[in-house]
């Protein structure tokens, strides 16, 4: 694909900020249905329990009250989630609406109060008494694996929910033959996305057309639609999902939530709108986590620090339910663990683990974790060994020699570039001046640390990754352009943007295809009748999937207006013309020039005159389109940071921050470095404060954004950006996706480098978050420093 | 997070307030800045049937300098505390302290009574105002009362605050050292401290420590002053060993509560470092500023 383009690539302000930033956008709370109904939720103060009895006598008698819930009432006006993909390993499960028998976490849904407004729902659903049994709680891992643990799902044999295991090549040989075998070990915590807008949604049953609207803000309405049909008994002609302007999301609004589902089977039960604003506690506490993991490698390396073979297992702790297969994000983990090197003997032991904590699941970034534990296991080497950690990344990173690379997953890599991100990053940063820098302040008894860390992001997931996973779905998207006849532009696609800044990088696809300017462009989405059935918004994939199909929908649709512009030109064919700016030029000599036909004037032909339309066209112009793209589609980049430990305290300051990144074909370079910095701030804070904390009985401790710490712009560093983009030779226009890529590298890069500045003290991280207090705790334990005190 | 029923209540002069808080007794409570009420409302953790709004009584919002004190009025916000004259002259720890609470919006809300009826042994002007030896002006039913900061702060959230009782001023007695220091510790800019340091001194022309006032936050149910450490700097060359021995001896005299996210060593440390540091920002700060 060539770069020559004239509208993707422009640094076009984001179309949405005009009214995002003004005041204007509309949330699902601006608006308005009147006559609505409020729920409440009446959650469970338990981890683990049987439900006894319900009593809403009281509650039911109070001002305001509609109607009062339960899991049994909700299991006779739903059907209930059974997921059993055929995946080797993995155990079905099914679950009711609400729960009906027994409750698995602390916070989990079990009565749904409707009232007349909010304050009154709550006011009554203070007054539900819920009679409980307390069982034991799982709150770990090894609790859940222990032999004679309580069961999470009682329909399960065991907590251990899935189960797989791969080999290729002969890793035991190669441990067998290696110059040393390195083992590491990597804790990630629990986190949770924390949109500032927080889960919620409208249902509008209207009882005449026996139609369920329901406004919620998601990332894949189609999708929803589907899962809301099918659980309410509905078809999907009875269904519209329209999503509002959105606060956020971050892979927490793509699962129908049992609350959501609870309000459309209310709604039509009622025959009245019903809605629900999740508040910021149930959020923290219910909606959905993610990131739990237990990780070792054991890498079998020669002398020189070349990787001869690695062997990964990985537990994660999934929660109480299952709203994802649960193998759905450690597969991924585990399929691209290898990333930016050359390994072709490996083997992966992925086990999860059902626990009595809410449910896990994606996450930006679902595979957040792979980039620390592989560019850890480097760093482990290199301290094993003795070697230059940089000369380790180089020694066994992937060069354009060996493209396209196939991993010992069968991942294909092609078009990326890890080494010359690695070589960018060191030398911008520059290693040897600060190696100087830190024997200097070490000597001063200053604790200063450099990371590394290079991603390969897995970003646009197509048709074949899915169908080689097990699991049953599609990576294809859809889109419709279609040119109005005052040539007025409208295009859609199943996408829904969640403030990613969707709008000015799909028009300018559109755009780029059609030959109009970006501004003339106007991209719908999230409205299920107005947009094709496309799979949403998810991973990295709005880029390739969405803009990929915007494009090549708009390419179609240009020929269709070239070759409408040749007949009006008398010419043979369109062969020598082309739009611009919604002007159709034509090349004559060597130069393009104005042929006095604008794209109003085609419109206007096929639309208002269409028997003057050339034979064999059809009338109007409208378009659609879908698209698969490859099996994956990778970005990659290669972070670096500088940090600054306080022995005293434990606090880490970060110096200094800088990524180099290929993003591919890059649509808007505004809204990709937004998500660069978005990403990366995302994962520092994670790494540094954001921590879900169950106690030993598993009650949830982190409710509150007084608890549930999320970094603010004064605890992050600036952010340098350096790029080095190349296209993917296989996607419409070298596209490739980005925007997951900054959370596994910022969480690597540094761990890596206080791992670095610690090093004097023999302390290597091995468990996130870097809390002040857990950085003291390790240094307490360490040896004592080798220089003197110094003056904190 | 919607709160209980209460019903709300907007005096316009401080009589019409107490009356309001006599009449209703121990279901009434006063409001402010409300920024942590409004929580505690939010999750129906405090549930008053009576909210009494004191954000009309003006004559309460006043910061004055007497002759042997800074008068504080109660509804005085946390943002005017930063930036009054009078506060910066006379008691630049008092004016640091309020700068560095929460945020902006927090400061233009936040009022001195309410944070000290708050009693959060981590907040800022309660650590203040018993460090500084402040008394509180109280007013109710039986007229006016003064009592020390140190009393009336009893544990976590629990004061010596009767029904109908409100508080209308806090009384700094002046002049203290020049020598001053605010130093705390939180994982993010803006939230409460894991551990704070408060003191104030001043040097005799040896250099030598006179009158010391150390107090620190977060390690204990209350703000705590230590007599027996300021006792022991007394008299003594503020060099750099005196600094330490006087932080080892603070970490050894508290006994901060031990828990699972924050360990009680970890407290001791932080409260080790932070009067070193406290001492040594106190000690370079230059005169007059």
């Amino acid at each position: 694909m060539s770069g020559d383009f004239t509208e993707i690539g422009r640094a076009l302000p984001r179309k949405e900020d005009r009214r995002l930033v003004s005041g204007r956008g509309r949330y699902l709370d601006d608006l308005a249905f009147p006559g609505a109904l409020h729920v409440s939720f009446v959650r469970s103060p338990h981890a683990h329990a049987r439900i006894l009895d319900i009593d809403s006598a009281e509650a039911a008698e109070m001002p305001g009250v509609v109607g009062i819930f339960t899991g049994r009432d909700l299991d006779q006006m739903t059907t209930r989630l059974r997921l059993a993909p055929p995946i080797e390993g993995l155990q079905p499960t099914e679950l009711t609406t609400l729960p009906i028998d027994k409750v698995r976490f602390h916070g989990d849904p079990v009565v749904c109060v409707v009232a007349t407004d909010r304050y009154l729902a709550e006011d009554a659903a203070e007054c539900v008494s819920v009679e409980y049994d307390q069982l034991p709680a799982v709150t770990s891992i090894t609790e859940a694996f222990a032999p004679d643990a309580a069961l999470v799902d009682d329909s399960l044999t065991s907590n251990m929910v899935s189960h797989q295991s791969l080999c290729v090549g002969d890793p035991a040989a190669r441990r067998a033959e290696a110059h040393r075998v390195v083992e590491a070990r990597f804790s990630l915590h629990r986190h949770t996305h924390v949109p500032l807008e927080t889960r919620g949604c409208v249902a509008d049953w209207d009882d005449g057309r026996a139609h369920l609207n329901m406004h919620i803000g998601n990332q894949v309405p189609h999708p929803l639609r589907s899962q809301l049909a099918a659980r309410l008994g509905l078809s999907e002609s009875q269904v519209t999902v329209m999503s509002p302007d959105v606060g956020g999301a971050f892979g927490q609004k793509i699962a129908l939530y049992r609350e959501e589902l609870t309000v459309a089977a209310l709604s039509r039960h009622l025959r009245r709108p019903v809605r629900w604003r999740e508040d910021r506690m149930e959020n923290l506490m219910s909606a959905a986590h993610a990131r739990e993991y237990e990780c070792r490698t054991r890498a079998s390396v020669s002398e020189t620090g070349r990787i001869l073979g690695l062997e990964l297992e990985i537990d994660e702790d999934f929660g109480g339910y299952c709203f994802y297969p649960a193998n759905y994000m450690a597969r991924v983990i585990a399929l691209i663990m290898t990333g930016p090197y050359r390994i072709q003997d490996y083997a992966y032991e992925v086990r999860v683990a059902l626990t009595n904590k809410c449910g896990a699941g994606p996450m930006r970034a679902p595979m957040a974790i792979t980039s620390w534990v592989m560019e850890g296991t480097i760093d482990a080497i290199a301290r094993d060994l003795g070697l230059d950690p940089v000369e380790v990344r180089r020694i066994n990173a992937l060069g354009p020699e060996d493209l396209p690379y196939k991993m010992p997953t069968g991942e294909l890599l092609e078009d990326v570039s890890p080494r010359e991100t690695l070589e960018i990053a060191v030398d911008v940063i520059d290693v040897a001046a600060f190696r100087a820098r830190q024997a200097q302040a070490r000597a001063e008894g200053r604790y200063l640390g450099l990371g590394l860390c290079t991603v390969i992001e897995s970003t646009t997931y197509g048709s074949e990754f899915y169908k080689s996973a097990g699991i049953p779905g599609s990576g294809h998207e859809s889109a419709w352009v279609r040119i109005e006849p005052s040539g007025a532009v409208n295009a859609s696609v199943g996408l829904m943007g969640t403030g990613q800044g969707y709008e000015s990088p799909l028009s300018q696809a559109v755009a780029e295809g059609l030959g109009v300017r970006s501004e003339d462009v106007t991209v719908h989405m999230g409205n299920t009748d107005i947009a094709p059935y496309g799979m949403g918004s998810r991973g990295g994939r709005g880029a390739t999937a969405g803009g990929g199909t915007l494009y090549l929908c708009a390419l179609k649709a240009r020929e269709r207006v070239l070759a409408i512009a040749a007949s009006m030109l008398d010419l043979n064919d369109a062969g020598g013309l082309r739009m611009r700016a919604g002007q159709i030029e034509r090349m004559i000599g060597d130069d393009w020039q104005g042929t006095g036909l604008a794209l109003v004037d085609i419109a206007r032909r096929a639309y208002l005159d269409p028997l003057a339309l050339p034979e064999g066209i059809a009338p109007g112009l409208d378009f659609s389109h879908s698209y698969d793209p490859p099996a994956m589609t990778y970005s990659n980049s290669t972070h670096a940071c500088e940090v600054e430990v306080d022995p005293q305290t434990g606090a880490i300051t970060i110096d200094r921050y800088l990524v180099a990144e290929d993003s591919g074909t890059v649509l808007n370079p505004i809204v990709v470095r937004g998500q660069q910095q978005g990403a990366i701030a995302m994962g520092l804070s994670g790494a540094l404060l954001e921590q879900v904390i169950y106690d030993g009985t598993g009650q949830n401790l982190s409710a509150t954004l007084a608890d549930y710490l999320v970094a603010s712009p004064n605890e992050l560093p600036k952010f340098e950006i350096l790029h080095h983009n190349t296209p993917n030779r296989r996607t419409p226009a070298g596209i490739k996706g980005m925007a997951e890529g900054g959370v596994m590298g910022a969480i690597g890069v540094l761990a890596n480098a206080v791992s670095d500045a610690l090093a004097p003290r023999g302390v290597t991280i091995e468990r996130l978050p870097l809390t002040p207090q857990s950085i003291r705790a390790l240094l307490r334990e360490a040896a004592p420093s080798s220089t003197k005190r110094t003056q904190p | 997070m919607k709160p209980a029923p209460f019903t709300y209540h907007r005096p316009a002069s401080l009589a019409e307030a107490l009356a309001l808080l006599r009449t209703h007794g121990p279901a009434a409570k006063p409001i402010a800045g409300g920024q942590s009420l409004g929580p505690m409302l939010n999750m129906r953790l405090a549930r008053p049937g009576h909210l009494i709004d004191l954000n009309d009584l003006i004559e309460l919002d006043r910061v004055r300098v007497k002759e042997d004190m800074l008068e504080i009025g109660a509804l005085t916000r946390h943002h005017r505390l930063a930036n009054a004259p009078e506060v910066q002259r006379s008691l630049p720890l008092l004016g640091a302290a309020a700068a560095s609470i929460g945020h902006y919006a927090i400061r233009q809300r936040g009022t001195i009574g309410g944070s000290l009826a708050h009693a959060d042994p981590a907040a800022q002007l309660p650590l203040i105002a018993v460090t500084l030896g402040a008394t509180l002006v109280i007013s109710g039913p039986a007229g006016t009362r003064e009592v020390a900061a140190a009393d009336f702060l009893q544990s976590i959230m629990t004061v010596d605050l009767r029904d109908g009782e409100l508080i209308t001023a806090l009384r700094f007695p002046l002049p203290v050292g020049d020598r001053w220091a605010f130093e705390a510790f939180s994982r993010r800019h803006g939230d409460f401290a894991l551990v704070s340091v408060a003191l104030s001194f001043a040097r005799d022309a040896e250099g030598k420590i006179d009158a010391l006032r150390l107090g620190l936050g977060g390690v204990d149910t209350v703000p705590l002053r230590l007599p027996e450490i300021e006792a022991r700097a007394q008299g003594r060359l503020a060099d750099e060993d005196t600094i330490r021995d006087l932080a080892a001896a603070t970490a050894a005299a508290i006994a901060p509560e031990d828990s699972e996210q924050v360990p009680a060593v970890y407290r001791r440390e932080l409260a080790e470092t932070l009067v070193i540091r406290a001492f040594q920002s106190a000690l370079t700060r230059e005169e007059g500023a």
